[in-house]
């Protein structure tokens, strides 16, 4: 019977068949990307502001810090952990950042103090996580508040104005291009780097896919857990002293709700809650298509209540289809498919 | 690794009689004050709290403890009974939303609490309040914009966050003193920005991207403003916008000395804290104090912007 339909498929349009395979293969690989891609053209059509090198360039500055947060998440979420606490330590280390450079008018030791704040900030919660055992929620949800805390203590509650030469850091160019964009393709090419081709990604993949198994195997669980949670630590800290530099002020209260933003961007590129399964350009995806629905609502100056409406219905169809495509693909491979055509698997 | 409960518990004991034993430092103070901050982390609020603490010190006769509502109604809330269950002597609150917190502050007074509200009073006059009043912080900027904002302009509006009274207030006086009279003028745009920096800045790169022409920029606060002033400065010269903001920031206060923001009205949370705490001390002591103070905004743009330079000087915000 399967023998006859196929039989019958190849007969009548070899071409359109062929066509809609590379469909499918290209849209269970590829669905995030085609979802962008289909948002730029749609923009394209709904603004004319939207489609120019420099709104491209204001988008891409704009998700830049909460994309450096996404790619630390991605880490996370893959090894079976998660940081709650991203936008509070950005906030601290931010600050840290700012009252270094008041104190030594030198931006890259300033940048290096962010970072060894962020580090050092995410070594507390490895340590939670890892020796102390607490589950990344509550340890990450602990620092959140502690590490508020610590900021708003730092300038009693009040602003850092008068950066000086420190917003080069966020506002400056180097041949054209903004600094927080170079920023976030050196921490996407490291991301994609340690997942794809170290030791520590095959690992971080390996616990967050089954613990207990890479436990089994040798791996060294703990020992990883903490490096995730220290290279995220970087991140976190670059992410700060970049967002002080660009609003050009120390903010204790800065990126209240930065890691909802970063987990959105990591999920909608395809991370998964479960672990084990992403990618840094699924992520980098995830990141513009939220940039690119923000900058199109204010473009069309749609009124802010609508566009939180709006934001929340086509993540949640952006992540349906995604799940959706990668649900089909694995039906095919198990020989399973809905199209009623011949499968590779066993015939029923 | 096993881990030592006893060890932490010991340590949580040991630190939290420390707490308690420093804030009861002033166990011999007369009377006890509690001061609900709406927040201590916007920058204004973080000013006025401390402001009351620094007033407070004036008083020996008053303890005042400090308590943190993070911008959130039912923290105020827990905040309004816990200092009840305290037995807190008065209550100073700058409240989050006026309307939700007066319930729980009638409550209260029912139960016999004392009250001063700070910025903003409440939607009853029988709480004494201390407050500045919005319409006015936004109708001195308003009244300027009428001389300065030619004709035909194309503006943008910067709000504060949805159904707060003092930036309903402003944009109200912003309605009344300007667009009311000046048909002409244009909104191309307004959107909530919640008081935010960040979010200023964000909305002022879209519209110059959406906007090219826009002539002014009417921000119900400083820190909107401010932001609005970052993406206009790394437009690279596209727009020259008229900045409009209020609160008399340190921040605003330099931007407008260096000719990148117009003006802003000081909402001087110096006055609002003497005086707030000063009606709270009478009220103990049983004097009479007026019980429906406010306090004036003033008009700053460069001609007089030292003045407000000077202030924060004063208080540190500016080295």
């Amino acid at each position: 019977m399967n023998d006859d339909v196929a039989r019958s498929a190849v007969r009548q349009t070899p071409r359109v068949h062929r066509l809609r395979g590379l469909w499918s293969n290209a849209s269970n690989q590829y669905s995030i990307f085609i979802i962008l891609v289909i948002m730029i053209v749609i923009s394209s059509f709904m603004s004319p502001a939207f489609l120019s090198v420099h709104n491209f360039a204001n988008i891409s500055r704009q998700i830049s810090i909460t994309t450096i947060l996404a790619f630390g998440e991605t880490l996370l979420i893959i090894g079976g952990m998660l940081d709650l606490s991203c936008g509070s330590v950005m906030a601290l280390a931010g600050l840290m950042a700012v009252l270094v450079y008041k104190a030594t008018g030198v931006g890259a030791i300033a940048m290096v103090a962010g970072v060894a704040t962020g580090v050092l900030a995410n070594y507390a919660n490895g340590i939670l996580v890892t020796t102390f055992r607490l589950p990344p929620f509550i340890a990450t949800l602990a620092m959140l508040t502690s590490a508020r805390g610590a900021a708003l203590l730092l300038t009693r509650g009040q602003p850092v104005y008068q950066l000086g030469d420190f917003v080069v850091w966020g506002q400056g160019a180097i041949l054209g291009v903004p600094t927080p964009i170079l920023f976030v393709i050196v921490v996407a090419v490291l991301t994609w780097y340690i997942l794809n081709h170290t030791r520590l990604g095959r690992y971080i993949f390996a616990i967050g896919g089954n613990q207990e198994a890479a436990r089994a195997s040798g791996i060294a669980i703990n020992r990883i857990k903490l490096q995730a949670y220290l290279i995220n630590g970087a991140f976190v800290g670059l992410a700060g002293g970049l967002y002080m530099s660009r609003v050009n002020a120390g903010l204790p209260d800065a990126g209240t709700g930065f890691e909802l933003d970063a987990l959105t961007s990591s999920i909608i590129g395809g991370v998964s809650f479960s672990g084990g399964i992403g990618t840094a350009t699924g992520t980098l995806a995830g990141a513009f298509i939220v940039g690119f629905l923000g900058n199109i609502m204010n473009l069309l100056g749609i009124q802010s209540y609508v566009q939180q409406v709006i934001k929340g219905g086509i993540i949640a169809l952006a992540v349906a289809y995604d799940i959706a495509s990668k649900s089909h693909r694995t039906r095919k491979i198990l020989g399973d498919s809905p199209t009623g055509e011949a499968g590779r698997g066993t015939k029923t | 690794m096993r881990f030592g409960f006893k060890t932490l518990a010991a340590a949580m004991t040991v630190a939290l009689t420390t707490a308690f034993v420093a804030s009861d430092a002033s166990a011999d103070a007369k009377y006890t004050v509690a001061y609900l901050a709406r927040s201590q982390r916007d920058s204004f609020a973080a000013w006025l709290a401390n402001s009351i603490v620094k007033q407070a010190a004036k008083f020996p006769d008053i303890t005042l403890t400090v308590f943190d509502g993070q911008s959130r109604n039912e923290v105020m809330q827990s905040n309004i009974e816990n200092a009840v269950q305290n037995k807190f002597d008065l209550i100073i609150i700058q409240p989050y939303d006026p309307a939700i917190q007066l319930g729980p502050v009638k409550e209260a007074m029912g139960q016999g609490m004392k009250f001063v509200a700070a910025n903003p009073k409440f939607p009853d006059d029988s709480i004494p309040y201390v407050d500045a009043n919005p319409y006015q912080q936004g109708g001195e900027n308003a009244k300027l914009g009428l001389k300065q904002i030619p004709q035909n302009a194309q503006v943008v509006v910067l709000m504060g966050p949805p159904g707060n009274p003092h930036s309903d207030g402003r944009r109200e006086a912003w309605q009344k003193e300007f667009f009311d009279k000046r048909p002409d003028v244009k909104i191309l745009d307004q959107q909530v920005a919640n008081w935010n920096k960040d979010e200023g800045l964000r909305l002022m790169e879209d519209w110059i991207q959406a906007h090219p022409k826009i002539v002014a920029v009417i921000s119900m606060n400083d820190n909107m403003a401010s932001g609005a002033i970052e993406a206009v400065k790394a437009s690279g010269g596209k727009v020259h916008p008229l900045v409009y903001g209020v609160d008399g920031t340190a921040e605003a206060c330099l931007l407008i000395k260096d000719g990148l923001m117009t003006s802003t009205t000081l909402q001087n949370a110096n006055d609002l804290a003497a005086k707030s705490v000063t009606m709270a001390h009478d009220i103990l002591t049983g004097a009479k104090p007026d019980l429906h103070q406010m306090i004036q905004a003033k008009l700053y743009t460069k001609d007089n912007v030292d003045e407000c330079i000077d202030l924060h000087k004063s208080i540190g915000d500016i080295k």
